[in-house]
């Protein structure tokens, strides 16, 4: 693993020239160009702002609901844009698989990089969000690159599984429309989740609301999640990572003939 | 010197079923999956073997002329030396960084800028971003395209994205190269560039497999490899191996060396009689310089009325290894298409057409010419090696192309149409 660690770092140019070439083929012809990448989120928040000040009230522990919806969203939209981004890579992309050789995971790679860019962009919108709202962030935003690291290392798991597992059988990226879109509601996305009865389960295994959790409390001082839940995430987090990374090895023999 | 490429018993399989299956099928299909069995030389159902047991090596520097039948494995052997695909036995070694020629411009996207693109596809062919812009001006005077870099590549023609990305191509630094048909996309003038550059990295010491049909190139290689059914024929210098391909191949009936090997059964309806090749002066000509004018002069003879009358004309380089398979179309030639439209009575004639600034390749041209009726599908005369003539002076000039031969044609005799 440390030899691929190293040639995908040789490699590190192309990843970020493959996801330059994403993000500007994506908005070039847009007129918002790159503030789509904002307005995503930004109207799901308003949406859900205006549901649940209207017709269901929650509780948020302090927190704006607007600030709590955003981060939740601003999270999960980079989450769903790897997992969904690296479905299509390879298949989207066989004229390079079957063409040229480089390291595969170079393209796995140029999706997180690219949604990273989307995901900076729309972050800048939170930081207004909360000046707005005057939440400033305490000494916990410190672990920030831990939780972006946690959550990068589930997603390019996923990523190195998906973007392998769509060559197969194409309908992973139509099944992970529908599967990402039913995980969005099962995590701590738009409204809390309890951590008590059958949700203490739950959130053992789904990691993102662990980490979704771990955002707000960095960013906006919300209750930290609680530590076995954390701990089970960073372990299933890291294990997503390994697994994947070893099915995309073993897959990629075969990328030549299937993209 | 050196081993560069080394196959040791490399088998790769295919299957010619759906590459991908949908999950449903992966469901359904199990059971039946579970039971299948290989059979004795190790397929399945729907399996061959695109390539059999291969072994070769190559020492550095040298180049491996590729040839054989469509289908007989050269690309897949292209692609398992360039790793985009394994070999289920056997091993591939290369030494140093491999790059291909086997196909231009992939990664391209056609909505980024010409600039945009080179720095993509550098950066996809292993170039750093600093090595890339150190190249940017030489990659750019190279495709010659400076005025339209800053457009999308989208809207450039099939010529132009060929003649880009083979400059970005070309500016890779490789050990070993590999090279599929891609050249054939290009003009002569291309192609000949291409092949130009190809024969100065082996001088720089570059390892090259080529996998051609071009028999001109195949015959520059150090050895040739001859490839039939995913089984190696043979492997020898490159005349020897070009003999027993084509042999093959005619022995198929695959490819011909000529545009048209059936002899015309019985009395033609027309011939060509004579044929004067001259100067722009009207003096005969053994030899043809590189850039002159060309006259040439047909004394034909119609037996039977036609509808109408095509004379036609072709150079071709007198090499049996010239390009086989290349259509006749790259060769120099002439036609007089509409001309005799309302002069296919029978009798005799004289037309003759001007052509200005001939480019050939310098050597010895033998001469074909051809008659037909309406369509130039099917002749109702052909003579091929009529005679022959000897072009003078190099010969590829950047300006170089066969295509675009200006002619101009006359009606000399008879002076009325009867």
């Amino acid at each position: 693993m440390l030899a691929d660690v190293k040639e995908t770092w040789r490699y590190r140019e192309l990843i970020v020239a493959l996801a330059m070439r994403e993000v500007r083929v994506r908005y070039k012809h847009a007129l918002l160009g790159i503030g789509w990448a904002v307005i995503m989120p930004l109207v799901l928040m308003l949406v859900f702002t205006e549901i649940f000040s209207r017709v269901a009230s929650i509780s948020t522990g302090g927190i704006p609901y607007p600030l709590f919806a955003y981060t939740g969203l601003l999270a999960w939209q980079l989450h769903a844009n790897i997992i969904q981004g690296a479905s299509r890579c390879l298949s989207d992309n066989s004229n390079l698989v079957t063409k040229v050789y480089f390291p595969r995971q170079v393209l796995p790679a140029s999706v997180v990089l690219s949604a990273l860019v989307d995901f900076a962009v729309a972050a800048l919108l939170l930081a207004g969000l909360m000046a707005v709202h005057r939440v400033t962030p305490g000494w916990q935003v410190a672990f920030v690159p831990l939780v972006l690291a946690l959550q990068l290392s589930l997603a390019s798991g996923l990523a190195l599984f998906v973007s392998a597992a769509n060559l197969f059988y194409r309908d992973v990226q139509f099944i992970l429309q529908v599967g990402v879109q039913l995980w969005m509601f099962a995590s701590s996305v738009l409204y809390p989740l309890p951590s008590q009865g059958v949700f203490a389960w739950v959130n053992l295994l789904n990691p993102m609301t662990p980490i979704l959790d771990a955002w707000r409390y960095t960013l906006l001082g919300a209750p930290a999640p609680r530590p076995e839940s954390l701990a089970a995430a960073a372990g299933l987090s890291l294990l997503t990572l390994v697994l994947g990374w070893a099915w995309f090895r073993r897959a990629e023999a075969r990328f030549g003939e299937l993209a | 010197m050196p081993v560069a490429v080394e196959l040791k018993g490399v088998s790769k399989r295919f299957s010619r079923g759906p590459r991908t299956r949908t999950l449903v099928d992966a469901v359904l299909g199990w059971p039946r999956r579970l039971m299948r069995r290989r059979s004795e030389d190790g397929l399945l159902e729907h399996e061959f073997w695109a390539l059999r047991d291969l072994s070769f090596q190559l020492e550095k520097g040298a180049m491996l002329g590729v040839i054989g039948p469509n289908g007989s494995g050269k690309s897949t052997l292209l692609k398992l030396l360039f790793r985009i695909l394994r070999p289920e036995t056997g091993q591939v070694t290369t030494v140093g960084r491999v790059g291909g020629l086997i196909e231009l411009g992939a990664g391209f996207h056609p909505y980024l800028s010409g600039r945009e693109n080179v720095f993509i596809n550098g950066a996809i062919l292993g170039l750093r971003q600093r090595e890339i812009r150190q190249r940017y001006d030489s990659i750019v005077d190279f495709s010659g395209l400076r005025e339209f870099m800053d457009m999308p590549v989208k809207n450039y023609s099939s010529g132009m994205y060929a003649r880009l990305a083979f400059a970005v191509a070309a500016h890779a630094e490789v050990d070993v190269l590999l090279v599929d048909e891609v050249l054939a996309v290009g003009d002569a003038s291309f192609q000949m560039k291409c092949y130009d550059w190809m024969a100065r990295r082996r001088k720089q010491g570059v390892t090259i497999v080529c996998v051609s049909h071009n028999m001109y190139v195949i015959n520059s290689a150090s050895r040739c490899l001859f490839l039939a059914d995913g089984e190696k024929q043979l492997e020898d210098d490159p005349p020897r191996a070009i003999e027993r391909y084509l042999e093959t191949v005619q022995a198929r009936g695959e490819a011909s060396l000529h545009m048209f090997t059936e002899a015309v059964g019985g009395q033609p309806r027309a011939e060509i009689l004579r044929v004067e090749l001259l100067d722009g002066q009207g003096n005969e000509l053994k030899t043809l310089e590189h850039d002159s004018t060309l006259l040439i002069r047909f004394h034909y003879l119609i037996r039977e009325e036609l509808e109408c009358p095509i004379l036609a004309l072709t150079l071709q380089p007198d090499d049996a290894r010239f390009p086989v398979q290349v259509p006749s179309h790259y060769f120099f030639h002439v036609a007089s298409g509409t001309l005799l439209k309302h002069r296919g009575q029978p009798g005799e004639g004289v037309v003759e057409v001007e052509v200005p600034q001939v480019r050939l390749p310098v050597g010895t041209h033998r001469v074909n010419l051809y008659c037909f009726n309406g369509s130039m599908t099917h002749p109702i005369w052909v003579k091929e090696g009529a005679t022959r003539i000897e072009v003078l002076r190099p010969i590829w000039s950047d300006r170089l192309s066969l295509m675009d031969h200006r002619q101009q044609w006359r009606v000399l005799a008879p002076e009325q149409q009867r």
